[in-house]
């Protein structure tokens, strides 16, 4: 893994978080995160269990905003430049540029094709030949397409459970967004079914710009070329992942994957 | 470090024995704790089926019982006689048709002289109402003997007082002239006991009506006559055909009484089979024996029926005659329009009614008293009757059909009632309500579920009846079929009144099945893009579809056995309701599974024929339970998507 740093024109990052602060309620989860995440990259969010990183996540496509009393009180969150916070942002747009797999997979109990046709009926996407075409492809992504282009009406319940989590990532890039947020997709998988995930990542990056929520630092390793460590709400070390995990510069960092606490 | 002292460890041998327990009985207690929760859940299993086996012995007589009524009206003649009475029976309908249009005719001219004799004769009615004190104590007085002129003068003055007052006190209609009102008043002031000639206005406002309704008459004169000699056309038959229901009911009164002197013999003669006593064997068979009574001869009584069968005959075609002549002298107008439509309705109908009668009257050759009634036909009977009669002096039939029309009709419109209204309810509660909004609104649609029935009858009566007789009495909502209603007692009120109880239900099986949708679909849902609207109804709602259908059905259960308030306020008329005009059937009243029973269970004597009917009913309703919480269960294992 080459973190290819091929400085072109420089577009701006993807997502940006500048100088932000988060809570619940009275607690405050993320103390003054900054991040950059750049296009067709994927960066990996590592740290302990609590330290928020799945609220870091979860910030960059505002679901916490289902949490009463859940807000980010300073700084803020630039989605291909634009503050998600702005008054005139459309929630229902910003979650079209921005999917999310979560670590349970949990497709509807329709059709494998209506659960990958969802995202675009419920944009308002109603030519059948158009959401066909996105079907395909979609699964195609997810390496399904081959394994059930026979039975895309069979119920997406019956699947195997990798099939399913790649199922649910099939229908978060059916809307082609920007970025493909992954809070930790492999966490209740077989190894064979994270394999297949890891493998499919790569895949991703070309097209989508992904960032990754994970418990496990060899996959961190695998997958990324960016990593950010946490730890008790606050941004350790943010690096390419070579770097990271071969010379951190904080001692933080190196104790945690030395393993010294977790 | 000192470590604490290891506690003395038992003897190797001993470790693995089991401890000695107490025991209870040589039972260990643990065992009899679990016997006991066992036994607890299997009561509810044995009650259930003890009720099915009580249900069924106490019922399963019916078809048996009901063959043999059956088969004594059969050969009795009273079926006979029943081929041509049942179709006659249209007759009055007609009759009755006719006679509306007539007095709606007769009304055009006479209205308003009738409108003043009665007004005036109201108004003398209210006097008297209230000068009967005087009146009465004036009448007593003289009565007596001797006469006590004092007396009598006192009262009579007290009398007229009063007679004077109530007079002046009255409003009278505009259509009384000034010098009418001042004479009208003067008149009921003279009001006295002894006088019973009527006052002259009175009088000469009876007149003014003859006269008026005699021009009348004289003007439908035609409609007026065919209506005196349809009504007529009818007595001839009628008469044979009385003649001949008075001698079938006469047989199988005989019949009947020998059934029963029959059975009494038979149940002595057991009882003296099994008695070991020689003495008391003897006197059971010898009461036995005086009580052989004769058998009523039915092949002789049947045959002085349908001895006659060819003048009954001869009687139907005559009817038949004068009914096609009467409907080709029917006018073409009448009075008014409904008279009219009225008279119309009847000239179209007559043909098919004399049709009728001779289609009736050719089967009579056909019918043989001693064919035997077919179990088949007696389960036909129940299933597919459509009376039921009790206690009738004629026959009694145990048809259930129009019970089971009302009874789903009234479920069906409060499922209809109910269903959006709950369902609605739980989507909103589960999906829109803040915490303080379900705070409130769960526990008083829980609370509904509280309130008696009888209570709730008792609103239908009092308040909803009245409420749906006059709006549908506004004159704007005349559209809706079968406004203005005529009966404040009907199924639309009973199924509104069942609406309201089943919603507790719906609702609260509604909100569990929306609660049930697993949180990751609506985290799904929202991480697309999707508005809360949208997540709702493309996602929520689907996945809770199964629990939602199975609430409904529930409900329906619910509907079904509900008694009370249908008891109270579906009108209990037992007819199948006039389908034929439409959505308002709903406005019409009915009897239902349940209420028949509770209406008649009390008043039956036990193993009757009409008691075994009625738990008959009970076992169908029983049967229609069973199948609506069934077919809820699959409906919740079919479409249980998440749970696959």
């Amino acid at each position: 893994m080459t973190p290819a740093a091929t400085p072109q024109s420089i577009p701006p990052p993807v997502v940006q978080v500048r100088d932000m602060d988060f809570c619940y309620g009275a607690s405050q989860a993320l103390f003054d995160i900054n991040l950059k995440v750049e296009y067709h990259r994927v960066t990996a969010l590592i740290g302990p269990s609590g330290c928020g990183k799945s609220t870091l996540l979860r910030c960059i496509n505002r679901m916490n905003d289902r949490v009463p009393s859940a807000r980010v009180t300073k700084g803020e969150v630039l989605v291909k430049g634009k503050n998600i916070h702005d008054g005139d942002v459309d929630l229902t747009q910003l979650r079209k540029q921005v999917g999310m797999v979560f670590q349970k997979s949990n497709p509807f109990p329709k059709s494998i094709y209506e659960n990958v046709a969802y995202g675009l009926r419920i944009h308002g996407e109603k030519n059948k030949s158009v959401l066909d075409e996105a079907v395909e492809r979609s699964l195609s992504h997810a390496a399904l397409w081959e394994e059930l282009k026979d039975r895309l009406h069979a119920n997406a319940l019956a699947l195997s459970g990798g099939q399913q989590q790649r199922l649910c990532i099939a229908r978060a890039i059916a809307t082609v967004p920007d970025v493909l947020l992954m809070d930790e997709p492999c966490s209740a998988l077989d190894p064979i079914s994270t394999l297949k995930i890891e493998e499919l990542m790569h895949q991703l990056a070309r097209e989508f710009t992904v960032v990754i929520v994970t418990h496990n630092m060899q996959q961190a390793v695998r997958v990324s070329d960016y990593t950010a460590f946490l730890h008790l709400g606050k941004l350790v070390e943010f690096a390419p992942t070579e770097e990271l995990f071969t010379n951190p510069r904080e001692k933080l960092t190196d104790s945690y994957l030395r393993g010294t606490f977790s | 470090m000192n470590s604490l002292p290891t506690p003395s460890r038992p003897p190797l041998r001993s470790v693995l024995l089991r401890s000695r327990k107490h025991t209870i009985l040589g039972v260990d207690p643990q065992k009899l704790i679990k016997y006991f929760f066992g036994s607890n859940a299997s009561v509810a299993i044995i009650v259930l089926v003890l009720i099915m086996v009580f249900l069924l012995r106490e019922g399963i007589d019916f078809l048996p019982t009901y063959q043999r009524e059956l088969q004594t009206y059969r050969r009795a003649g009273l079926e006979f006689c029943d081929i041509i009475d049942q179709p006659l029976q249209r007759n009055q309908a007609l009759s009755s048709s006719l006679r509306q249009a007539v007095s709606a005719s007769l009304e055009t001219l006479s209205k308003p002289a009738r409108d003043r004799r009665d007004a005036a004769f109201l108004l003398k009615r209210q006097v008297e109402d209230k000068t009967a004190r005087p009146r009465e104590s004036l009448r007593q007085v003289l009565e007596k003997t001797p006469p006590e002129p004092e007396q009598i003068k006192v009262l009579r003055g007290e009398l007229v007082a009063a007679s004077a007052s109530a007079a002046a006190a009255l409003s009278y209609p505009d259509f009384f002239s000034t010098a009418e009102r001042e004479q009208l008043q003067r008149e009921f002031a003279a009001l006295t006991p002894e006088v019973t000639d009527l006052p002259p206005l009175l009088q000469t406002l009876v007149a003014e009506f003859d006269v008026k309704d005699g021009e009348a008459r004289t003007q439908f004169a035609e409609l007026v006559t065919a209506q005196e000699e349809f009504e007529e056309a009818a007595e001839p038959l009628q008469e044979v055909l009385d003649d001949l229901k008075a001698k079938a009911l006469e047989t199988k009164e005989k019949a009947v009484e020998f059934d029963v002197l029959e059975i009494n013999r038979q149940r002595l003669l057991e009882a003296a089979a099994t008695e070991t006593d020689p003495e008391e064997k003897a006197s059971l068979t010898q009461e036995a024996e005086e009580s052989v009574s004769e058998a009523v001869n039915l092949e002789e009584s049947i045959k002085e029926i349908t001895g006659r069968t060819a003048e009954l005959r001869e009687q139907v075609e005559k009817y038949a005659v004068v009914i096609e002549k009467a409907a080709a002298v029917l006018p073409k107008d009448a009075g008014t329009g409904a008279a009219r439509a009225m008279v119309n309705k009847v000239r179209e109908d007559i043909p098919a009614h004399a049709r009728e009668m001779r289609a009736a009257a050719a089967t009579l050759e056909g019918w043989r008293w001693d064919k035997p009634v077919s179990i088949f036909r007696v389960i036909g009977a129940f299933f597919f009757g459509t009376q039921w009669i009790t206690n009738s002096s004629w026959q009694d039939f145990y048809g259930f059909v129009p019970l089971l029309t009302g009874s789903l009709v009234i479920a069906a419109i409060a499922i209809l009632i109910a269903t959006p209204v709950s369902v609605v309810a739980a989507i909103y509660t589960n999906q829109f309500a803040s915490e303080r909004e379900k705070e409130l609104i769960k526990p008083v649609i829980e609370f509904i579920q509280a309130i008696p029935s009888v209570v709730l009858g008792f609103i239908g009566i009092s308040l909803l009846g009245n409420l749906i007789k006059d709006v549908s009495e506004w004159g704007w909502l005349q559209w809706v079929p079968g406004f203005p209603i005529q009966e404040r007692l009907n199924m639309f009120n009973a199924g509104c009144l069942l609406a309201f109880m089943a919603v507790p239900t719906m609702f609260s099986l509604s909100e569990d099945a929306l609660n049930n949708v697993p949180r990751a679909y609506i985290d799904a849902s929202d991480a697309l893009g999707a508005t809360k609207l949208q997540t709702v109804f493309r996602v929520i709602v689907p996945a809770g579809i199964s629990g939602i259908l199975s609430a409904i059905l529930l409900g329906l259960g619910r509907v079904v056995g509900e008694t009370m308030v249908v008891l109270l306020v579906a009108g209990n008329r037992i007819a199948i309701p006039d389908f034929s005009s439409g959505p308002g059937v709903i406005f019409q009243p009915a009897h239902t599974l349940t209420g028949i029973i509770a209406q008649e269970l009390g008043e039956v004597s036990r193993g009757s024929s009409h008691w075994q009917a009625l738990f008959m009913v009970g076992i169908v309703l029983f049967a229609i339970s069973l199948l609506v919480n069934w077919c809820a269960r699959a409906v919740a294992r079919r479409f249980e998507p998440h749970k696959a």
